[in-house]
């Protein structure tokens, strides 16, 4: 099954547009310029690549500005070039989307969050809010361009674009995807602008990938999306030949340190091997690396040892080169913006640039592209790295030059384990179900958590309070399935989703307001890479040594339910053998009073917050373990709106079958399949407190009473405004599987 | 600025600055190496430290080689402030 790329799209600092942004890439072009998106006294640099003359009120409906932002209006931008390359839209054609990005509406609300924090009474809910959520992108994306079916909001730092691809690549070759655009998105701010100036990775001059005098990065902001289809769904629609093919894909966490790469490149290296492996393609067929090559010392020379160590003799050979000299270093939009120029690099025949490359470092060796280069290009592979040492190598091929690879048959996922922390404590996979139990309501806001009674503090000192509750609720799940990620004879990469409604609102607010109170100089490095919303999932893979994949995912109330959908989605196409999912939610009163009303509607109830991690692995590999799994997970689905009939796909319930929810309520709009309409239905809330995370909390507690006999089947059910998710778990063997989508 | 003192102030700082969770000021050896073996500390806490000094004693640190030999010791980083603090 060949996946084709149809359609592209780039906003970038040189241009609106993917081929004008080739262009100047092509012509050396290089858009760095004096920064004029805000001013902060004391920057040591003004230097970045911006779009210029770009503002939300581009794309947002007449009147609705304030809660759009420019990350927004990039994407919506690179989407619509795509879609129309392409030729589809989401009003005709069943499209999905997945947008990866850090930053979304940072730029936006940054200072009004820094503002409110001043005085606790004056926290109230503003409609520009709406625009801070991870998820607001894509549901900003889907609200200007059309009706997307599935959508997801994935981040894992600087490789949050390379990882879209690689999901809406692994939807495709489940069968459950006619069309994916994917990519990514992130606009500049004063949060990433300052904490890069902290950590001391920004060279106040143009950057220089790859040189002996390289001084750091400079940063851009951009957006880039792909049209991804298989072949057959493609040719049906009309298509007779794509722009090129996405062929092989890498993913893996390096779980060594939350700034600093490895400097031997290993996992880089691993990554990008597994995506050549994917592809079935060799050293040899690739005629190009677009590299991540940041210009930052270090990145540089883990990258140029990873490619020596991937591609061996053939490193002499494969020209290399960065985008970042000329657009710089643009997050989470990175991964997309360098797959769309991979895609025409391979096009036009003309590899792109290393521009800033002067003399060459004898710790990079490579065959770097110092001049646009003309070249019969079979193949690229473009690499990123992100914060917390996730690293993704996607492979792009041009048509028809290697044999189609087949689709993998489709996989059993089950359920090992689950564990919470929460008002309960810490609980594991056969306690959980003391969430449904009648009892008093939690004490609303923080949760009793001292990390020394669950982790070693000395180990985990960098962990922020999210990122200590995550370690602890993944921690507890492997140790419940008897799983000990660094014991190699388990002979798999074990991997985390996990996510937050919010991203770290608190500690963003904190460093904002420290640099407006004390100065720009004294933004805290240690705290700034504890901002990104794949940190604690970051700093859970680092602390508890997981290689597997590790990003997040935001999805507003419903979190946790897309983590573990996405991570089922994954393993059911080999994407990953075990994996846990999740979300963390922190109790705040900027989410209880500001975000979450905004963004999630008025909660009912006591608000609380925890942690929650499911275990999924593939059936095959738990059987090849000797374990019996707690249940398995024949259905699941996810919806966009109402959720009018997006369950009459589940399978019969069982004798002793309940409906679980985190939130007291199922959707108003959602109508039961007739068979689980008289089915009893029971909430987690009333116990573990109301947050966005409740829906882990009732995946955990229907996990421990299928494991305990009490149920033999739980159709858990998670909803929040205009998007919902539905995934069965069954203790024995239901006779659909495998699943849908 | 008297030097035991500063030792004293630095410890507390790194202590709370770097949540060195479980360790008291005077677990911190003086002559001991911040980095590697010694405390364990890496650059990603050099730049916290640095930051910190900057913010809570006026004296900045600087960076590259110059401040490998600043930040060898509990003793080099007090020197150091004590020295810029006298020729303020």
């Amino acid at each position: 099954m060949r996946i084709w790329v149809t359609g592209i799209g780039v906003v970038s600092p040189l241009g609106r547009g993917a081929g004008v942004t080739m262009d100047r890439l092509l012509a050396g072009d290089r858009a760095f310029g004096e920064l004029s998106l805000f001013d902060l006294p004391d920057l040591r640099t003004r230097l970045a690549a911006e779009v210029r003359g770009l503002s939300a009120a581009e794309v947002a409906p007449e009147g609705d500005a304030e809660a759009w932002s420019r990350t927004d209006a990039m994407s919506v931008l690179a989407v619509r070039e795509a879609l129309a390359q392409a030729g589809v839209a989401p009003s005709l054609w069943p499209i999905d989307l997945i947008v990866g990005g850090t930053t979304a509406g940072m730029y936006e609300t940054e200072d009004l969050l820094a503002e409110l924090s001043r005085d606790a009474d004056a926290i109230k809910p503003l409609r520009a809010m709406l625009t801070h959520p991870l998820s607001s992108t894509a549901d900003h994306v889907r609200a200007a361009v059309g009706p997307f079916r599935r959508v997801r909001s994935v981040c894992s730092a600087c490789s949050s674009g390379a990882n879209a691809l690689l999901l809406g690549a692994a939807w495709i070759r489940a069968g459950v995807s006619r069309c994916v655009v994917a990519g990514g998105a992130d606009g500049l701010c004063r949060l990433t602008y300052t904490g890069f100036g902290a950590l001391s990775a920004v060279d106040p001059n143009p950057c220089r990938p790859f040189d002996k005098r390289r001084a750091g990065l400079n940063l851009g902001e951009g957006a880039a999306f792909l049209v991804l289809e298989p072949e057959e769904a493609s040719r049906a629609r009309g298509v007779t030949r794509p722009i090129a093919e996405l062929v092989g894909w890498g993913v893996g966490a390096e779980a060594h340190h939350i700034t600093n790469p490895e400097r031997e490149g290993r996992t880089a290296a691993r990554v990008m091997q597994a995506a050549l492996a994917k592809a079935r393609l060799t050293p040899a067929d690739i005629d190009h690396v677009n590299a991540h090559g940041t210009a930052t010392p270090l990145n540089d020379s883990m990258e140029a040892a990873a490619i020596r160590a991937c591609f061996g003799p053939e490193a002499e050979r494969v020209l290399v080169s960065s985008v970042k000299g000329q657009i710089g270093h643009t997050l989470g939009a990175a991964g997309a913006i360098e797959a769309a120029v991979s895609v025409m690099t391979i096009a036009r025949g003309e590899v792109p640039p290393t521009i800033g490359l002067e003399e060459v470092d004898p710790a990079c060796p490579l065959a770097h592209a110092t001049r646009a280069t003309k070249a019969d290009v079979r193949a690229v592979m473009s690499n990123s790295f992100g914060f917390g040492g996730t690293d993704t190598a996607l492979v792009f091929a041009a048509p028809d030059v290697f044999p189609a690879p087949e689709a993998p048959a489709r996989r059993s996922v089950v359920v090992v384990s689950a564990a919470t922390i929460g008002p309960l404590g810490v609980l594991g996979a056969r306690e959980n179900d003391a969430y449904l139990t009648p009892g008093p309501a939690p004490a609303p806001g923080p949760i009793h958590f001292q990390a020394a009674e669950h982790l070693d503090v000395g180990r985990a000192r960098r962990l922020d309070r999210a990122g200590r509750l995550s370690a602890v609720a993944i921690q507890r799940a492997l140790r419940d399935a008897n799983l000990d990620p660094l014991d190699p004879s388990i002979g798999v990469e074990v991997g985390a989703i996990l996510g937050a409604a919010f991203g770290s609102v608190d500690g963003s607010t904190a460093f904002m307001r420290r640099i407006y109170e004390k100065g720009v100089k004294f933004a805290s490095p240690a705290d700034f890479p504890n901002l990104v919303p794949s940190s604690p999932v970051g700093h859970a893979s680092i602390y508890l040594g997981l290689r597997g994949p590790v990003f997040a995912v935001a999805d507003l109330g419903v979190t946790a339910e897309c983590a573990v959908v996405t991570a089922a989605d994954l393993i059911a196409v080999g994407e990953g053998e075990v994996l846990a999912a999740g979300s963390v939610e922190e109790a705040s009163p900027m989410i209880e009073r500001c975000l979450g009303p905004v963004c999630s509607g008025e909660a009912r109830g006591v608000r609380s917050e925890g942690a929650s991690a499911i275990l999924l692995e593939a059936e095959e590999h738990a059987k090849a373990r000797g374990i019996r799994p707690i249940a398995h997970l024949p259905w699941w689905t996810s919806w966009r709106g109402e959720g009018e009939g997006a369950l009459d796909g589940a399978p019969m319930p069982p004798k002793r079958a309940a409906i679980l929810t985190g939130q007291e309520d199922l959707p108003p709009g959602l109508r039961l399949p007739e068979v689980w309409a008289a089915v009893p239905h029971r909430a987690v809330a009333p116990r573990s407190g109301v947050h966005e995370g409740a829906g882990g909390f009732a995946m955990a507690a229907a996990l421990a009473a299928i494991a305990r006999g009490e149920l033999d089947a739980a159709l858990v059910v998670g909803h929040a405004p205009e998007r919902g998710y539905a995934l069965l778990l069954t203790a024995e063997r239901s006779p659909d599987e495998p699943g849908s989508s | 600025m008297d030097p035991a003192d500063v030792r004293q102030r630095l410890k507390e700082l790194m202590v709370t600055e770097l949540n060195l969770e479980g360790k008291e000021p005077a677990d911190i050896d003086d002559a001991a190496p911040l980095f590697g073996a010694g405390l364990g500390l890496d650059s990603l806490d050099a730049l916290q430290l640095a930051m910190s000094v900057e913010e809570k004693f006026g004296v900045r640190v600087p960076e590259g080689d110059e401040a490998k030999s600043i930040f060898a010791s509990v003793n080099a980083l007090a020197e150091h402030i004590v020295r810029a603090k006298a020729a303020a």
